[in-house]
């Protein structure tokens, strides 16, 4: 096949942003395709350049066609909502039927959300898995939050190892979902602010205190209430086709949640407080994008390099 | 021709259920068919034929499978399930209904 029309196929490659083998299986039904177009026109009489041209006329623009099959595949029924909103909706039930107080509960949630994970991730990474994905970083800060009751020397050393060990896990979490659609990314660490806002109100001074459990109980209701609205955003994520949709509904739904909690945080939590929320969900939702940005450029880069370099001989 | 865009893009499942009712098919014959059996009114832009595929198969009404051909080229051919059946029983009555009730419409009217 020649350079234009590689070059089409990849346009549709990079913007499919669906599952990787159905990806795979979409570009080598449209090769056909292709294969099957040049030739006719070819046998018709036209040179390989005039029907490389028609071919490519004839099948219309590759990011129309890119869009369409990710509009086609990206809704997903509503078990998988129900199934995508669930953490959400477990950290909500959390917090409104005071499951928080029992060590069985929270046991039996962090085992369910690291075996939903892992369980995801290894079967094919389908779209629900990822806010189950954003909730096992969970687990990662309480342990660092477990490093602060350590003796104070303890602390002090092993604190910068794991400030490193959780700074790489999340990158290679997102790199790795990135990779697929940043979309996905976003989706994944939208409960991030949402929690860092309701930590900050809750334990201040970054340990827990009988204090810290008496504002728990006072804001339990507005914590389930966040919890919930997630867990309603990402089953209209689910069930919505279009992109713009999704991104917009990702947006509106994080900033909604903030201001709820610095609402009835009330005063609790300063607007310079709000303010570094707000600047971390814009983060959370740019980083992925820049991200993605940055791979296909450096791969178009690699692949210019690997077509002016002689192959070894 | 925004008019005549909007009746194919309506009317589109229909037509490719009723192709695969008939015998499975992979996509550059569909192409050919439709143009083939409708005097070359059926054009469209050949791309825009997978998105079509690919809804329907999502939605349960057709069902692609890879077919090796001789010469090691694969090649996904459709064929429509008892859902598309059912589905498509359903739409054929609709259009019936639709084409007489135009029909009704466009004659001159007798005194």
């Amino acid at each position: 096949m020649t350079t234009a029309l590689n070059h089409y196929l990849e346009i549709i490659r990079t913007n499919l942003r669906i599952d990787l083998a159905e990806g795979k299986e979409v570009i080598s039904e449209l090769e056909t395709h292709i294969e099957d177009r040049l030739q006719e026109l070819k046998e018709s009489g036209l040179s390989e350049e005039e029907a490389e041209k028609t071919c490519l006329r004839l099948l219309g623009s590759a990011k129309i066609i890119a869009r369409q099959i990710y509009e086609a595949h990206s809704q997903g029924s509503w078990q998988q909502a129900l199934l995508a909103a669930l953490p959400h909706l477990l950290f909500s039930a959390l917090f409104a039927l005071n499951w928080w107080h029992h060590a069985g509960w929270l046991s039996f949630i962090l085992v369910l959300l690291v075996g939903t994970s892992i369980y995801g991730w290894w079967h094919g990474k389908p779209t629900w898995v990822f806010p189950w994905l954003g909730y096992s970083l969970i687990p990662v800060a309480a342990f660092g939050l477990v490093l602060l009751y350590l003796p104070r020397e303890w602390s002090l050393l092993t604190i910068p190892f794991y400030f490193l060990f959780a700074l790489w896990w999340i990158f290679c979490l997102v790199v790795q979902t990135t990779k697929r659609d940043w979309l996905l990314s976003s989706l994944m660490l939208l409960p991030m602010p949402i929690v860092i806002g309701w930590f900050l109100t809750l334990v201040p001074g970054a340990k827990i205190t009988a204090e810290t459990l008496e504002r728990m109980d006072y804001f339990a209701p507005w914590i389930a209430v966040s919890f919930l609205i997630l867990a309603l955003t990402i089953a209209a994520f689910i069930r919505l086709r279009q992109r713009w949709l999704r991104i917009g509904l990702l947006i509106i739904s994080g900033l909604l949640t903030l201001t709820i909690v610095v609402y009835f945080v009330g005063g609790k939590l300063s607007t310079e407080t709000f303010a570094g929320l707000i600047l971390v969900m814009w983060g959370l939702f740019l980083v992925p994008p820049l991200m993605e940005w940055f791979f296909r450029k450096t791969k178009r880069i690699l692949q210019r390099y690997a077509l002016f370099t002689p192959p070894h001989r | 021709m925004v008019q005549k865009r909007e009746l194919i893009k309506g009317s589109s499942d229909s037509l490719l259920l009723c192709l695969f009712a008939q015998q499975p098919m992979y996509g550059y014959q569909i192409i050919k068919e439709l143009e083939k059996r409708s005097q070359g009114y059926f054009k469209f832009k050949e791309g825009t034929l997978y998105p079509a595929l690919h809804r329907l198969e999502n939605a349960g009404l057709i069902e692609g499978k890879w077919h090796m051909l001789p010469n090691g080229r694969p090649r996904r051919y459709y064929h429509i399930t008892a859902k598309g059946h059912a589905t498509l029983s359903t739409e054929r009555v609709q259009w019936q209904d639709f084409i007489s009730a135009v029909n009704m419409i466009l004659q001159p009217a007798e005194d």
